[in-house]
């Protein structure tokens, strides 16, 4: 009989096609191509405009890779030469760069201090001027060509903070950058650095591939992709096959799993320093007595903490200030809650205060760290009441300074004293806290530009004094940066999270 | 039949119009995307000037107005983050979504017929458990867990495929499973009660009477009737399917419009946000309004109602 079929043919048929197709997926499956190095992020660039570059890592990573600054920051915060083999300053107005000969862009071009004008004025012109803080941070006036290898800044006050944010100033052709509009040069980069794109495929991935003619010598490692990997075990996961050479951003509790039979974890401290802000601006007046903030500080244990909850990863922090520029005559506060109790009945609190605890997920285990705290402030009698905040919400309070109480926050993944210091300094908008103490302020507006090294050192750590004694923080640790590294290749993680990938070497 | 087009069509303009409205206000009420654009230590100066550069210091209605105006040429606007167009941002990520949603609606149709023809063929053996099990399980296991046992299984364990993002087929395969998995089992189920009903119906005594093949009977008679549910159910998977996407977008770093979404949800880049909801709106509103029409078209009851 035609088409007959009985119900069991029916199946058999029907599992022979489900063998068949899982057969042809198999081997539509192409051989994993392994010459690329890939590094996993948990987000994909926002432009490769070198001048909205936005954050470390991953837009400042590709930034890094695909141009060159004047001067380059080494992972010790040190100032070393890239484009410019020297500086100098003839008066205290005036920095004179001199640029590296026989540079060229990837198009074959002259680098010339004409290009580096045009890179600089460019982000002094909106859009680009809302993210680059060059001209605001430094009192760049303008800038002008001496002659084709040699530029002069002339600020309207002396900046010792100049080569700190040259290095994040990028110098793009002039021809280039003059010719094409806004959303070509979003996705169409030309810089002179140590890679190439390849291509952009936005929300995926970026391919980089080696500049052979850069001026440093080709990268040893030739093709690079950036790959967007948002999930954390979909990077561990990448990493145990062997898809992913670079797992960055594990948290804490994943890292032990990135040591498989070809990867392993690596761990730094970074420069990130974990704090709970104490607002000046709350109706509680309690937070404006120091011996209150002292007291806050001797209650909590941070060497436990560390502990339990950052599995011995991370040191407390001794200032506002990381090393090497950190006073060296500070030292941690340590657990002393009979002290604090002492305190704040000295300030006028035996019964304790109502104290509002704000944190929100965006420096990571917020609950536990904010629960922790609580709990031993409860312990000296401040009765706590924990608020967990929408990131929007959070982030308008550190602008409005309206927090009622104290937050936990991460400040400044650099190292820079001066820069690092601003955040308590009268108006300064990241002064979340609402300190304005004038003899702080003065210290630090004279550090900022004094260029005798010692006469800044003491001017540096007087402020720093005084915001470790007055406690302008609950202090607690640096955030350590994890990673999960592949066997194929050497690399040394930078502690302010930006990832330069052509000094990655292949492991023999 | 005309008026009754006319009528859906209608509606689904004022349905877009209010979504169109609601994710514009929403966006606005959620917060400033100045503070979020610029670095922390920006001056008010800056904030100012940024402000007014993306035209967020005019009046809300004024905004909407203008934002609909451009929305009905196709302009959706400039991304605050990335600085290029949103519809050109949408269009880059809509075929990779379409893509996952295809394959996985294709999976989800093909596999979910023929387990539920399988289940009631064979009606309280071993086979038929097997399916309400996995309907049952497809339906209860949270897809982003399921994603991540799959890529376990298949990516890690046996490195039969590739552990997330895209490229050939291979990167298809999982997110398309765990995507389709949970649609799979209803319409496994849906199938399975339509053709129980239908086996035990009139017209299949005479078919089998008439000394038809079963095979015939089964393809011919039953299973046209047994699938007229899908239909229905095929609209209202689609939205489910987007919503899952959002998900399973992310752990499978598939670049589709949900992941779009979600970090433009993240970054307050909102105007990409009011373009991929408008999108999703758009592509909504017409599944539905085509399985309204379609019914109609097949069942001249549902006009005169």
């Amino acid at each position: 009989m035609r088409g007959r079929l009985e119900p069991a043919a029916f199946g058999r048929r029907l599992a022979t096609l489900l063998v068949i197709a899982a057969a042809i997926l198999q081997a539509s499956c192409a051989p994993k191509t392994q010459d690329a190095v890939v590094v996993a992020s948990v987000s994909d660039v926002s432009s490769l405009d070198p001048h909205l570059l936005d954050n470390n890592h991953p837009t400042g990573s590709l930034i890094w890779s695909l141009f060159d600054s004047l001067v380059r920051r080494g992972p010790d915060g040190a100032d070393l030469p890239r484009l410019a083999t020297s500086w100098e300053r003839s008066d205290p107005l005036t920095w004179r760069f001199h640029l590296r000969p026989g540079v060229k862009f990837q198009d074959g071009s002259p680098v010339t201090a004409e290009d580096v004008k045009f890179s600089f004025d460019r982000m002094n012109k909106p859009p680009f001027n809302t993210l680059q803080q060059l001209w605001a941070q430094t009192t760049l006036k303008e800038v002008r060509v001496v002659d084709a290898q040699t530029v002069e800044l002339q600020t309207a006050q002396p900046s010792v903070t100049m080569l700190y944010w040259l290095e994040e100033a990028f110098i793009a052709p002039k021809a280039y950058y003059s010719a094409h509009d806004a959303a070509y040069l979003n996705s169409h980069p030309l810089g002179s650095g140590p890679y190439s794109l390849v291509e952009w495929v936005p929300g995926d991935h970026v391919t980089l591939t080696a500049n052979p003619t850069y001026f440093g010598g080709a990268p040893a490692i030739k093709n690079v992709i950036f790959k967007v990997v948002p999930d954390a075990s979909a990077r561990l996961n990448g990493l145990t096959t062997g898809d992913i050479d670079l797992a960055l951003e594990l948290p804490p509790d994943m890292i032990s799993q990135a040591k498989t039979a070809h990867s392993r974890p690596v761990e730094i401290l970074g420069l990130r320093k974990l704090h709970f802000g104490i607002s000046q601006n709350a109706k509680l007046t309690a937070l404006r007595d120091p011996r209150v903030r002292q007291a806050m500080n001797y209650a909590v244990d941070v060497a436990g903490m560390i502990k339990t909850l950052m599995h011995g990863s991370t040191v407390p922090l001794t200032s506002v200030v990381n090393p090497p520029n950190a006073d060296p005559n500070l030292t941690p506060y340590g657990y002393h809650p009979d002290k604090a109790r002492a305190l704040l009945a000295a300030a006028g609190y035996p019964q304790g205060f109502d104290l509002d605890i704000d944190f929100t997920p965006f420096w990571g285990q917020d609950k536990d760290v904010s629960e922790t705290v609580a709990g031993y402030l409860n312990a000296v009698g401040i009765r706590t009441h924990l608020h967990a905040d929408e990131w929007n919400d959070f982030r308008r309070k550190l602008s409005d300074q309206s927090f009622d109480g104290i937050f936990y926050a991460g400040w400044a993944a650099l190292i820079n004293p001066s820069v690092e210091l601003v955040i308590f300094t009268c108006k300064q908008e990241d002064n979340a806290s609402g300190y304005c103490d004038p003899k702080f302020d003065d210290l630090v507006h004279r550090a900022n530009t004094e260029f005798d090294v010692d006469k800044r050192k003491a001017l540096l750590d007087a402020a720093q004094e005084i915001a470790w004694n007055d406690a302008y923080w609950i202090f607690l640790w640096r955030a350590p940066v994890y990673a999960g590294l592949s066997d194929r290749i050497d690399y040394q993680l930078r502690p302010d999270d930006y990832v330069e990938i052509y000094l990655a070497k292949p492991r023999h | 039949m005309f008026g009754f087009t006319v009528g859906k069509l209608l509606r689904a303009s004022t349905v877009l119009l209010g979504v169109s409205f609601l994710a514009f206000i929403i966006g606005h009420a959620s917060g400033d995307p100045v503070l979020l654009l610029v670095r922390g230590d920006a001056t008010a100066e800056q904030k100012a000037e940024l402000r007014h550069s993306l035209g967020l210091d005019r009046p809300v209605l004024a905004q909407y107005v203008d934002y609909l105006g451009h929305a009905l040429h196709g302009d959706l606007g400039v991304s605050y983050r990335q600085h290029v167009g949103v519809a050109g941002l949408i269009r880059s990520r809509l075929p990779n979504s379409l893509e996952l949603a295809g394959a996985a609606f294709a999976a989800a149709t093909l596999l979910g017929f023929a387990l539920g023809v399988l289940a009631a063929l064979y009606r309280d053996r071993w086979i038929d458990h097997v399916v309400a099990a996995l309907s049952v399980l497809g339906q209860v296991v949270p897809g982003f867990w399921l994603g991540l046992m799959l890529v376990l299984l298949f990516a890690v364990h046996w490195r039969a495929l590739p552990v997330s993002g895209s490229g050939g087929i291979a990167y298809l395969v999982l997110p398309a499973l765990t995507l389709a998995l949970p649609t799979m089992g209803r319409m496994a189920r849906l199938v399975r009660a339509g053709m129980l009903e239908a086996l035990g119906s009139d017209y299949i005594r005479t078919a089998r009477a008439k000394g038809l093949g079963e095979s015939e009977i089964l393809l011919r008679h039953a299973a046209p009737n047994a699938s007229l549910p899908l239909v229905t159910q095929a609209g209202l998977e689609f939205g489910d399917m987007v919503g899952s996407a959002f998900i399973i977008e992310s752990v499978f770093a598939w670049p589709g419009l949900g992941r779009l979404t979600v970090n433009a949800v993240l970054q307050r880049d909102f105007l990409v946000v009011q373009g991929c909801v408008l999108v999703i709106a758009v592509a909504f509103v017409t599944i539905n309004l085509l399985v309204d029409l379609a019914y109609a078209w097949i069942d001249p009851r549902v006009r005169a109602r």
